[in-house]
């Protein structure tokens, strides 16, 4: 891995050098539309990753500009004070108005009543406020910067739809449904109207992470979580199907951790799995991304040995979620493992201090879904569909459901 | 972004959220001052970690102080520094143009 240091020493190109670098890129680029083979594409796909204007970060492509990488660097540390201090000082300020109103703390509230009540006090609502104007500054500085130079983000994206090692497919005539049409995480144009949505996600979501889980930059969390999926118990797998894949990092850490299977990512945006597709190639990761509803994946019955999901469920209708465990039971084999990892859920009216949060995640960062997903009781409705919980199990990700299910023969 | 266009995207419609009209601190003025001055953060900071990087690179290339408080920019110069300071004054001073009337108590004003 290339030292942090010694990147940041040559961040400094000067206009001729970037005039040669974009040339060799689009010819590194053009060389990996032509490739015959995957060995032909790899090395293509790394001279390509060579020439990228500011480098790599051991497994992350720097982001193009040093602004850009300076706007994106302030709002993680925002992040972290919101979690550190400033949501602390919200909910104080939420327990003197409880207070006042004579409301017990314990008691649970619903999302009508906690409405009313919040929309009295700025002292509260100045946590959410610039916890989402920091977020709409870490993704309009980052649209900003792919739409400024979208021919050679596409241009780079085209050459890499034909690389290996792993396969790319796309289904531009797909009908996409509306429920997934929204903006969530106030990520403009969502997860299917930006030609540069996976890299937006990517990045932004980096930033998510130091808002409680600490960095993300090398995939250290979606690889932990891939370490510890169980497997089944005659220890065959073959096949791994990783459905919502968004911008693929648990099905690469899949495909690392299981490099003999073959590990499909499956996702309804058509730019996230064309980035997840690319940022997997050139790291020479063979998982394999498709365009597609997790609904709806078209995989023959029986056919994955796992069957997972990263913080999915919670993005899409309760229905849905019915619909996807059903898909999800459809295209296991039996004994084989189903573990849709998600957040706890439960409830839609719990007291105040909680149900705040949720809420306006739910209305102001646009988790449009999110109430949908808690109102539904997501083992239980598992465990009617064809499959049985693993009891004791272990949780992929601490501090998320544990959903480790089998299979019924 | 002409070349761009030709480009194919595999994209199709959002349904955009409603967080440019939303107001948290029951005056439209205050929210929209709260946005620049998360937004000033954001750019003095990049601004501070770029002066950082090119303290380390200069010493290393024999570029003194005195040489930076003479350069004269180019004409080329000039107007590029032009154009990037119009973008930082929108990033950080657009905000005071959203009109924030959805008050934070509102629900979804109807969803598909």
């Amino acid at each position: 891995m290339i030292g942090r240091r010694q990147l940041f020493g040559a961040a400094a190109v000067s206009f001729a050098a970037a005039k040669m670098i974009h040339g060799e890129l689009a010819e590194a680029a053009e060389a990996v539309a032509k490739s015959a083979s995957s060995a032909q594409a790899a090395d293509s796909m790394d001279k390509l990753a060579r020439v990228a204007p500011r480098g790599m970060d051991g497994r992350l492509v720097r982001l193009g500009t040093l602004d850009l990488e300076g706007q994106q660097d302030f709002t993680m540390a925002f992040r972290k004070l919101q979690s550190a201090t400033i949501r602390e000082a919200s909910m104080n300020a939420l327990d003197r108005l409880l207070e006042a109103e004579g409301i017990d703390p314990a008691t649970p509230m619903s999302p009508d009543e906690l409405r009313v009540l919040i929309a009295k006090d700025p002292a509260i609502n100045i946590a959410s406020k610039t916890w989402l104007t920091n977020q709409q500054i870490t993704w309009k500085t980052l649209q900003d910067h792919f739409h400024a130079n979208a021919d050679r983000y596409l241009s780079e994206m085209q050459a890499a739809d034909k690389a290996g090692p792993g396969a790319l497919v796309l289904s531009p005539d797909m009908k996409i449904p509306d429920y997934t049409r929204h903006e969530i995480h106030i990520q403009p144009g969502g997860y299917v109207g930006d030609p540069f949505a996976g890299h937006m996600y990517l990045y932004g979501t980096n930033s998510f992470y130091m808002g409680g889980r600490g960095h993300n930059d090398q995939d250290q969390i979606h690889r932990a979580a891939a370490a510890k999926m169980p497997v089944p118990a005659d220890g065959k797998v073959r096949r791994i199907l990783d459905m919502g894949c968004g911008a693929g990092q648990f099905s690469a850490a899949l495909k690392e951790r299981f490099p003999d299977a073959e590990v499909w990512g499956v996702d309804v945006g058509g730019p996230m799995v064309r980035y997840a597709h690319m940022r997997a190639s050139k790291l020479g990761i063979g998982a394999n991304y498709a365009q597609k509803l997790a609904e709806e994946t078209g995989f023959p019955d029986g056919h994955f040995d796992i069957v997972t999901s990263y913080i999915m469920h919670h993005e899409v209708t309760g229905a849905q979620t019915l619909a996807i465990i059903d898909e999800a039971k459809r295209v296991t084999r039996p004994g084989g493992v189903y573990y849709p990892l998600d957040f706890v859920s439960g409830g839609r009216k719990m007291p105040s201090h909680q149900l705040y949060g949720r809420w306006w995640d739910h209305r102001w960062n646009n988790e449009v879904w999110s109430f949908e997903y808690h109102a539904v009781p997501f083992n239980e409705e598992i465990g009617k569909r064809g499959f049985s919980e693993v009891k004791n199990a272990v949780a992929v990700l601490p501090g998320f459901g544990i959903r480790h299910f089998v299979r019924n023969a | 972004m002409a070349a761009a266009d030709n480009r194919p995207t595999y994209t199709a419609d959002a349904i955009p959220s409603d967080i440019k009209n939303s107001l948290f601190l029951g005056n439209p003025a205050l929210d929209n001052l709260m946005s620049c001055v998360i937004a000033m953060g954001a750019e003095v900071w990049a601004t501070k970690r770029r002066l950082h990087v090119m303290q380390s690179v200069m010493a290393k290339h024999g570029i003194t102080p005195q040489m930076i408080e003479t350069y004269v920019p180019t004409a080329e110069e000039a107007k590029a520094w032009e154009a990037d300071r119009d973008r930082f004054v929108d990033l950080t001073f657009g905000p005071l143009a959203n009109e924030s009337y959805r008050p934070v108590g509102s629900n979804f004003p109807g969803k598909k």
